[in-house]
């Protein structure tokens, strides 16, 4: 047995134990004192009842479907960032985060929209800050897609170009399996399970073929572009298929092998003073990364780890589709708070993962031309594969286990993508559907711009910048649903102080990162003026950083992502005024005295 | 008394666990697909009644002679439509 102590089960155990606190103790108090939950007040799911969008769900039903919205690749890769500054920060940040702000913050979500009879936040905003802030909300919500779909093709990428290249079959596999369910099921009427088992089968298959068949492309730095091509093509087909054909039978033959991951990873982890895995990289905290290349833990650390602490993209799925199904009120806190907790889970095993790796596989070391400094992006599935080995009794470097994490890693960003892209496809309509820009609201050319730019993105600039990018965005969006969720509370005269304080502390580190991320590219375009271009190849990809042929076009992409950054702080500092404002007069209504009559002293 | 309900027998323990997991993995394999299926649908019937009775919008799209003799299997379906055409909807409602 190792060394008990230095294994990641106590970690495991506490942090489980912190988190039922959480849901047990703070989550039922905020329940019952400011948001008083009623039992027996009607929701939206049943005074609007269609049999549609809006019924009654059973909670259990509801909660399976609420994390697996949310679960995606952000619990898995954000911490891959967060151990830069050592694991412990990363580990208080999962749980704190989570604890004060991320269930808050869901559940809060839920419950607004739920009390503003199942509106989602684009009607919310309008109400709340007028027509300009719910246009702001938009270009917004804009940027933010087209950032976090770079981000996205930029790591399936980087996922295919690695492994040895065992993960690409079996992704097409799984993309095949989906195409041939969806006719078996809607076209051919075949029983669901029959269905499901051959999809299963057909993946078995996929690894399989995956292992003897490894796809790896022959043009060094320009394998990423090219694997970024595929994924924007196969990501276009799906945006545009009819969501039975294609989306949903992947996805819902995904999410098989996707929880079965997590699952093995959680057990994994809690048998770790058994099978002898312990804790190898540094718990720090280290106040700048070792490396160089991030910045501060504050507030750095603070967007690299959104989702599984606290996520913006969350508050858009509480607020518009499970708040209309919502049978009781009471449900909000089991549904909406405990599915981010259980999020949270996903994210201490995915930190776990990364923990008992060695420095030396996940960063490298400085100055050895051997193994020189690196960010292992592809860490988790060899992590993954060296807590559950001793389990199943296979070696850690099993490729059928390496291909199985790394295939899962894929399959959470490519389903996810998918909808993101289909779901730019519709705020494009929304946006330029009608007037002189109508022909980016057409579905081939909003889909075409929504993975095109990306794209672009993706092929050019390192992914931890980008991450970083969508991070901050993510986070903002998250600060802007805890603002609107304190400005509902003092418009009903509860108290906002547990929702304010967390949210002016995402609004302020989020914007502080935007700022701190932008400026990075400024210095860098300022240095190479200066005649060092050391930082100007540091934030682009290869063949761009090496090749010094391509020096302007490095420089030209730090002057793009300089605009990105501060198009994205300036639309988000201007949503953050706006919620603040509106705020403002909505304590200051609420502290005005009544009117003898029973109206306000407006009136 | 004949067809009168038997009150239902509380459940044990163990049943409403295992409905509860059915639910949980119901919920997250299927849910959002099944809803999804059902949106897919709604939008269908919307631009059938939309064809079919789009004189009661002051917008005739076939002749009225076919829209009468539509009428009676499309009436029963005239109060949902209208409660879901009429339904504001904004960009964020369409994330899933």
């Amino acid at each position: 047995m190792a060394d008990f102590l230095n294994t990641p089960f106590l970690w495991v155990v506490g942090t489980v134990l912190v988190y039922a606190v959480a849901y047990f103790v703070y989550g039922r108090w905020i329940d019952r004192n400011v948001w008083r939950s009623d039992a027996k007040r009607a929701t939206p799911a049943h005074m609007y009842m269609d049999g549609v969008e809006y019924f009654p769900t059973s909670r259990y039903v509801l909660w399976g479907y609420q994390f697996k919205s949310v679960a995606a690749l952000g619990p898995i890769l954000g911490p891959f960032i967060g151990v830069t500054f050592g694991w412990l920060p990363a580990l208080l940040w999962i749980i704190g985060g989570n604890f004060f702000i991320g269930w808050l913050q869901d559940y809060g979500s839920m419950m607004l929209s739920v009390r503003k009879e199942g509106h989602s936040f684009g009607p919310i905003t309008y109400e709340f800050t007028g027509a300009g802030g719910r246009t702001n909300l938009l270009a917004f919500v804009l940027f933010y897609l087209i950032i976090l779909s770079a981000a996205f093709i930029a790591l399936i990428a980087t996922f295919w170009n690695s492994f040895k290249g065992t993960t690409f079959v079996p992704t097409i596999g799984i993309l095949f399996a989906g195409l041939l369910c969806g006719q078996l099921l809607y076209r051919f009427k075949m029983n669901v399970f029959v269905v499901t088992g051959i999809g299963l089968a057909l993946i078995v298959l996929s690894l399989y073929l995956g292992t003897i068949l490894p796809v790896v492309l022959p043009w060094g730095a320009w394998n990423i572009a090219v694997w970024a091509g595929v994924c924007v093509l196969i990501l276009y087909i799906a945006a545009i298929l009819p969501t039975p054909t294609f989306i949903q039978p992947t996805n819902y033959l995904a999410f098989y092998p996707a929880v079965a991951a997590v699952i093995l990873i959680i057990v994994g982890a809690l048998a770790t003073p058994f099978t002898g895995v312990d804790i190898k990289l540094p718990a720090g905290p280290f106040l700048t990364d070792p490396q160089g290349l991030l910045g501060p833990i504050w507030p750095i650390l603070f967007v690299a780890i959104a989702c599984g602490a606290i996520s913006g993209w969350h508050s858009l799925v509480s607020s518009s589709s499970s708040s209309k199904q919502l049978d009781v009120e009471t449900d909000a806190l089991p549904v909406g708070g405990g599915a981010m907790l259980s999020e949270g889970l996903l994210a201490l095993a995915s930190l776990i993962a990364y923990m008992v790796l060695t420095p030396a596989f996940v960063f490298g070391i400085p100055g050895d031309p051997a193994n020189p400094s690196h960010t292992n992006v592809a860490s988790w599935p060899v992590g993954a594969a060296l807590l559950v080995s001793k389990l199943l009794g296979v070696d850690a470097a099993n490729i059928v286990l390496t291909t199985f994490f790394g295939l899962v890693l894929i399959v959470y960003a490519l389903t996810v993508q998918a909808l993101v892209t289909r779901f730019f496809r519709l705020v494009a309509a929304e946006t330029w559907g009608e007037g002189r820009f109508r022909l980016f609201g057409n579905k081939h050319v909003a889909t075409a711009v929504g993975l095109g730019v990306p794209w672009a993105f993706a092929v050019s600039g390192s992914w931890w910048a980008l991450w970083l990018y969508f991070g901050g965005a993510n986070q903002l969006l998250a600060g802007l649903a805890i603002m609107l969720i304190s400005i509902h509370l003092a418009r009903v005269r509860a108290p906002t102080k547990y929702s304010l304080i967390p949210g002016i502390f995402m609004v302020v580190t989020t914007l502080a990162a935007l700022l701190w991320q932008t400026w990075t590219f400024v210095y860098s375009v300022s240095l190479f003026l200066q005649g060092d271009k050391s930082w100007v190849v540091r934030n682009v990809r290869g063949p761009i950083q090496t090749d010094p042929n391509y020096l302007l076009v490095a420089v030209g992409i730090n002057a793009v992502f300089v605009l990105v950054g501060a198009l994205l702080f300036l639309v988000g500092v201007s949503m953050a005024i706006r919620l603040f404002r509106s705020y403002r007069s909505s304590v200051a209504e609420a502290r005005a005295p009544v009117a003898a009559d029973g109206g306000t002293p407006k009136e | 008394m004949a067809g009168a309900k038997e009150p239902s027998k509380p459940k044990s323990r163990g049943r409403k666990m295992r409905e509860a997991a059915k639910g949980v993995i119901y919920g997250m394999a299927a849910h959002g697909h099944v809803t999804s299926a059902l949106r897919t649908r709604m939008y269908l019937e919307h631009l059938f009644m939309f064809i079919t009775l789009g004189d009661m919008l002051g917008v005739p799209v076939i002749p009225p002679y076919y829209s009468l003799r539509i009428l009676p299997y499309a009436v029963p379906n005239i109060k949902s439509w209208k409660q879901r055409v009429f339904r504001e909807r904004d960009f964020t409602d369409q994330v899933f």
